[in-house]
């Protein structure tokens, strides 16, 4: 483009002064800072001075009951030295990752598939299958605890329905069973989100694809993927926030066991600080999944803000 | 933060709460103390859900005593602290009421197997001056009178106590072709019945006993831990204080595990591993006709009460039978003993700790011991009791049975390394239960691993 000295003696400056100005760089106003002060203090207050307490509280000797509950006091890496060789600990966050990756792979998956199934279904089993979805999504983490828990042992619905109707599934495969449970609480989320996304997707996009005689599995991968990505994104982090918080169902259905086998972190931290009464040591565990949910957070910020 | 939401910061949140409440009730306390020099209050914190049968039997008895009291010492005003949940929430809520002096119950009702903890924080006082007046505290067998015992001084005084035995089905065992009354005297007594309930009704669960983790610590002292207590080392703690990880004990009571559940004479992973009370889970299967014995506690006889119904079973005392739980090799019988005892706070005044005194004489006079017995499972400490019509009554043949096999029992440990020592000989059963080919040393070796890592190489010992 050629540069011409255009000068709008009506209005302003010439147009080649307020090109110069970045118009997509964010702008501060230092005015500002009196009105975000509220907000500052708020997040002090409540985030970070907690937050900062948590972390001290890791590096004592804190106890629930005990000597050292009323006299702890600061051990410095002691419990960290422990974390460190602590095979409960590293087992528990193995499986935490198995948990939160089969989750996330799950509730993705299936929340994807029931909302483009449901695009093409007839309006009342839209209405049926949708709502039952979302039910499940809506039912407290201890009713679908409980309800998991009933389908899965001696006597359930799944052994029933198998032919094995003594069948132990959840002793048998405590693992998948607690993740399909966790799965089948969080995809009536997925696919409601995923339904928005579907039908924000053009479809003349789809239909010139079609022109172009397009197969499925091309229109899948180059149009609907890429324009589903951004909601995608969203699920994946709020998935794995969700997998990694779930201490309800896997307490109502195994309580950590058998053995450790469904001991994630959230039971192990609550086991250490409730049961053994090493509250300190729980709160470092409780510092280890802020430090998890922090990557997954900042994933999060970063691919939301991101500009298109 | 938001990570440890649905965990730990609740039960914080859930105590504070009732430190405000209680804080809010003890106000009210203070200021009338202040008005009136004579004029005391006391409060009284006990498990509002977790120790009596049910919790209105609960509600009934507290309220009972409480106008009792108040009646004979009008004086003194009694703030019942209820604190609900099941025994690991009531624990926790209730070591945070002791975290404020404002807050500390002057008498609380908790587990035996806390008594050391909560003394070694400071929080008790020494009950010998409120003791050494009473006409019940005498009658205590030594066994429970030393159970809230340390360094001389009492600090914890039982008020029912929780005893094992078995419990049989006889219509099942005569037809598997043994005698009656049965009465093993090893543990292979019990194995062989066992497997002759397995060959005459093979769809009939032979033995139950409790496996696992998921009863808690009392899963444990329901099951596992009596047949240490009757094995050839049934030590646990030493006179050091080290939790012993390894000993023939050990290895004999994981064996008898592995032959159990390798023999499929075992009840199913979906009851013993229940999240659902699996230590009462046997009174259900003896009434419904599909188990043959079990290694059961005392309070088992109680649920087919009328007043319990947990189920309601009128001709359980026909169908039923007990017997004392051998030791490996016979000489005698073997049973954890756990109780529920009162404390007094080290941090109320001498005023409150002589009326939490007197409280006490009334809670622990003869009717209401044996109906806090009948009504919450347990054997009254008081041995004359155990043959008093009120308490044989009640649960017949169980109580009197019960009672009569207490003197052969003994306390389970009070430390803070005992709940980790104990998760891990339940992960050891509940690997053999699981897994019945797991033997009983490969399950030692998962126990030693898992508290070795817990507490410590210098706080676990391996006894021969």
């Amino acid at each position: 483009m050629v540069s011409t000295a255009v000068v709008d003696t009506v209005t302003g400056p010439p147009l080649q002064e307020l090109w110069k100005t970045r118009h997509d760089k964010t702008r501060y106003q230092w005015s500002s800072l009196g009105l975000l002060t509220p907000t500052f203090a708020l997040l002090i207050f409540l985030f970070l001075v907690p937050m900062g307490f948590a972390i001290y509280l890791g590096l004592t000797n804190l106890t629930l009951i005990g000597p050292t509950a009323v006299h702890s006091s600061f051990t410095g890496t002691a419990n960290l030295i422990r974390l460190k060789g602590d095979t409960t600990f590293w087992s528990s966050l193995w499986v935490t990752g198995i948990f939160i990756v089969g989750s996330i792979v799950g509730v993705v998956v299936l929340g994807y598939t029931l909302a483009s199934l449901l695009m093409r279904a007839t309006p009342w089993m839209r209405v049926v299958v949708g709502g039952i979805v979302v039910i499940s999504w809506m039912m407290p983490a201890v009713t679908a605890g409980m309800t998991w828990y009933a389908s899965t042992t001696g006597n359930g619905t799944f052994g029933t329905l198998f032919g094995h109707p003594n069948a132990n599934l959840l002793d048998a495969q405590p693992l998948l069973v607690v993740t399909l449970a966790s799965i089948w609480s969080m995809t009536g989320f997925s696919m409601l989100v995923m339904g928005a996304a579907l039908r924000n997707i053009p479809s003349e996009a789809i239909e010139a694809a079609i022109v172009e005689n397009a197969s499925t599995w091309q229109r899948f991968r180059m149009i609907v993927l890429p324009l589903l990505r951004p909601t995608m994104t969203a699920i994946v982090l709020l998935t794995g926030l969700l997998a990694l918080a779930n201490f309800a169902l896997i307490y109502i259905m195994t309580q950590g066991g058998p053995g450790n086998s469904t001991n994630i972190l959230p039971l192990y931290s609550y086991q250490q600080a409730f049961t053994f009464n090493n509250l300190a040591y729980g709160a470092l565990i409780g510092n280890v999944m802020v430090l998890i949910a922090t990557v997954f957070g900042v994933f999060y910020v970063r691919i939301t803000t991101r500009r298109i | 933060m938001k990570v440890m939401l649905r965990g730990a910061i609740p039960r914080l949140i859930a105590g504070t709460a009732i430190i405000a409440l209680s804080t809010a009730s003890l106000a009210t306390g203070v200021a009338s103390q202040a008005g009136a020099s004579s004029k005391v209050t006391i409060s009284v914190a006990y498990a509002a859900n977790t120790t009596f049968d049910t919790t209105p039997l609960g509600l009934t008895w507290w309220t009972q005593v409480k106008k009792e009291f108040e009646k004979q010492y009008p004086n003194v005003t009694v703030n019942l602290d209820a604190v609900p949940g099941g025994e690991p929430d009531f624990l926790t809520k209730l070591a945070l009421l002791y975290h404020s002096t404002s807050t500390a119950p002057t008498l609380a009702q908790f587990p035996s197997t806390e008594i050391a903890l909560y003394q070694s924080t400071g929080y008790l006082a020494n009950m010998n001056k409120y003791l050494a007046t009473t006409s019940w505290f005498k009658d205590y067998p030594k066994v429970i009178q030393n159970e809230g015992k340390i360094g001389g001084k009492i600090y914890a005084v039982s008020s029912g106590e929780n005893n094992v035995g078995l419990y049989y089905d006889k219509a099942i065992l005569q037809k598997a072709g043994i005698a009656l009354p049965w009465q093993p005297k090893t543990w292979n007594d019990i194995i062989s019945a066992a497997k002759k309930i397995k060959a005459a009704e093979p769809k009939i669960i032979p033995l139950w006993v409790d496996a696992g983790t998921s009863a808690g610590p009392n899963g444990a002292g329901y099951g596992i831990l009596n047949l240490l207590a009757g094995s050839s080392t049934p030590t646990i703690e030493t006179s050091s204080g080290k939790m012993v990880v390894s000993s023939k004990g050990l290895t004999e009571t994981l064996d008898f595990f592995h032959t159990v559940f390798s023999e499929g004479l075992g009840a199913p992973t979906s009851q013993l591993f229940s999240p659902n009370n699996a230590p009462n889970i046997p009174s259900t299967d003896f009434f419904k006709g599909t188990l043959g014995i079990a290694v059961g506690a005392n309070f088992l006889g109680g649920n087919w009460t009328k007043q319990v119904s947990f189920p309601y079973w009128a001709k359980a005392s026909s169908a039923m039978g007990v017997a004392g739980l051998p030791k490996i090799h016979g000489g005698g019988y073997a049973s954890t003993l756990s109780g529920w005892d009162y404390g007094m706070s080290s941090t109320a005044s001498p005023a409150q700790l002589t009326a939490a005194g007197e409280f006490m004489n009334v809670a622990q006079e003869q009717t209401n011991l044996i109906e806090a017995g009948n009504w919450a499972g347990w054997v009254p400490p008081v041995q004359s009791d155990w043959t008093v019509p009120l308490y044989t009554n009640f649960a017949a043949p169980f109580n009197e049975e019960f009672g009569k096999l207490l003197p052969s029992s003994s306390e389970l440990p009070s430390n803070a390394n005992y709940n980790v020592w104990v998760q891990g000989i339940e992960q050891a059963s509940g690997d053999i239960a699981l897994k019945p080919s797991t033997t009983g040393a490969q399950a030692l070796a998962t126990m030693k691993g898992y508290v070795t890592n817990q507490l410590g190489a210098s706080a676990v010992v391996s006894l021969p």
